[in-house]
């Protein structure tokens, strides 16, 4: 089977991610690679569209594995393998330094914020491009209400709300913004997922306030933010994080704000208690 | 033999597209129109995103393909994303951006706009340059 290396590292989260893992990971991630590559051949061989999970399915996973999927990616190997050492966060870490060393790979947030730039979107719009999906290296499961909760000491009001309500517009196209119901998520979240009730809820709630394209726009950029030849920086966005970005002179994490103790989570993932 | 069918079948296939629409130095030439139910999402010109859509059942795809030309004439904007006219005259919006137009100096993109199941699409509008394209529809 002929293998495309760059799909291949993709999925494992970049380059970045995969010099993180030992030999062994490695071996284990391909063969896995393999097999679904072989599985989706066949599948086209016999005419057939991937098949994509129930719901049911997804959830008959859960005892097959040693994690849990809403865990953050800090906390977990990738692809089975073993979490890796650390390199210890500046005394006194500024948001750059948390892209450098904890959010890595952060290259999908770079493409998106990237991209809002470039489209000429408001600088509390590409801010919340950049950050909008960050936390998930502490946690993935309600990212939104995390992510907004880590930044709102930090960052302006929009820039926030963005954050907070991305993650239940996601589920709910709107074509006159620009936004599709992505693919991904029939095979991550199953191909007959009704999102709770609290998420439609919260759409309903967010569809009618005045802030309504602020987290629009982070969904529209998020979808086009997967291109694993895409070559982004965070250098571009340093006078708008200058602008935007509260840096506490103590250090994020040392500041005493609300979630101060969430910037410490990440920066020692390894504390035990 | 075998030349003169293929140069019948590609002038049958050269006036397939439209003519070629002007809009600040980027020459717009209009491809087809299909229809999908799941499309690849790519940015214009295209770079290699992983990501598709769907649309809902009742809906489908109108996916509009054009040609671009990057003359001397043009300069580096934003170029506003296209819009769809049906043929009553609604407007529908599509989620592909116009990102760095002037970045090669040739390039085709696929528009792909959620429609209700059956619409006639008439037009294509970039800013002020409107782009017959109902004559490429085969609804």
């Amino acid at each position: 089977m002929e293998i495309d290396r760059r799909a291949f590292i993709a999925t494992l989260g970049g380059t970045a991610a995969v010099s993180l893992m030992d030999s062994e990971a490695k071996a284990e991630a391909l063969e896995h690679y393999m097999e679904e590559q072989l599985d989706e051949q066949a599948a086209a061989a016999q005419g057939q569209a991937p098949q994509n999970p129930t719901v049911a399915e997804l959830e008959a996973q859960i005892e097959t594995r040693n994690y849990r999927r809403g865990v953050g990616n800090l906390f977990v190997g990738g692809q089975g393998g073993k979490v890796k050492r650390l390199e210890p966060m500046p005394k006194k870490p500024t948001l750059q330094d948390f892209f450098r060393l904890r959010f890595q790979p952060a290259n999908h947030v770079l493409q998106s914020a990237t991209r809002a730039m470039k489209t000429g979107m408001t600088e509390e719009v590409i801010l919340a491009c950049l950050l909008h999906d960050v936390v998930q290296s502490m946690i993935k499961v309600d990212h939104g209400w995390w992510g907004a909760q880590m930044f709102e000491p930090y960052i302006p009001e929009k820039s926030t709300f963005a954050i907070r309500y991305h993650a239940a517009l996601r589920f709910f196209p709107d074509s006159d913004a620009g936004y599709e119901y992505p693919d991904l998520y029939y095979r991550i979240f199953g191909q007959d997922y009704q999102p709770p009730e609290y998420i439609a809820a919260t759409y309903k709630m967010v569809r009618n306030h005045k802030w309504y394209m602020e987290p629009r726009l982070v969904t529209v950029n998020d979808l086009y933010a997967f291109d694993p030849n895409a070559k982004v920086s965070i250098e571009p966005f340093t006078d708008i994080i200058g602008r935007h970005f509260k840096s506490p002179k103590e250090g994020l994490g040392n500041d005493n704000s609300p979630s101060a103790h969430m910037w410490r989570t990440l920066a020692n993932p390894d504390a035990p208690l | 033999m075998k030349t003169t069918i293929a140069a019948i079948l590609g002038a049958g296939l050269l006036l397939q597209t439209g003519p070629p629409t002007n809009y600040k130095g980027l020459e717009i030439t209009p491809l087809g129109v299909e229809r999908a139910q799941n499309v690849a999402l790519l940015d214009c010109p295209p770079g290699s995103n992983t990501q598709r859509g769907n649309a809902r059942p009742g809906e489908e795809f109108a996916v509009v393909s054009l040609a671009f030309k990057v003359t001397p004439a043009f300069k580096e904007t934003i170029v506003k994303k296209p819009v769809l006219t049906d043929a009553t005259g609604k407007v529908f919006n599509t989620s592909v951006a116009i990102i760095d137009p002037g970045s090669r100096p040739e390039y085709q993109c696929s528009f792909p706009f959620r429609v209700p199941a059956g619409t006639k699409v008439a037009s294509v509008q970039i800013d002020t340059a409107s782009i017959n394209v109902a004559s490429l529809d085969k609804k």
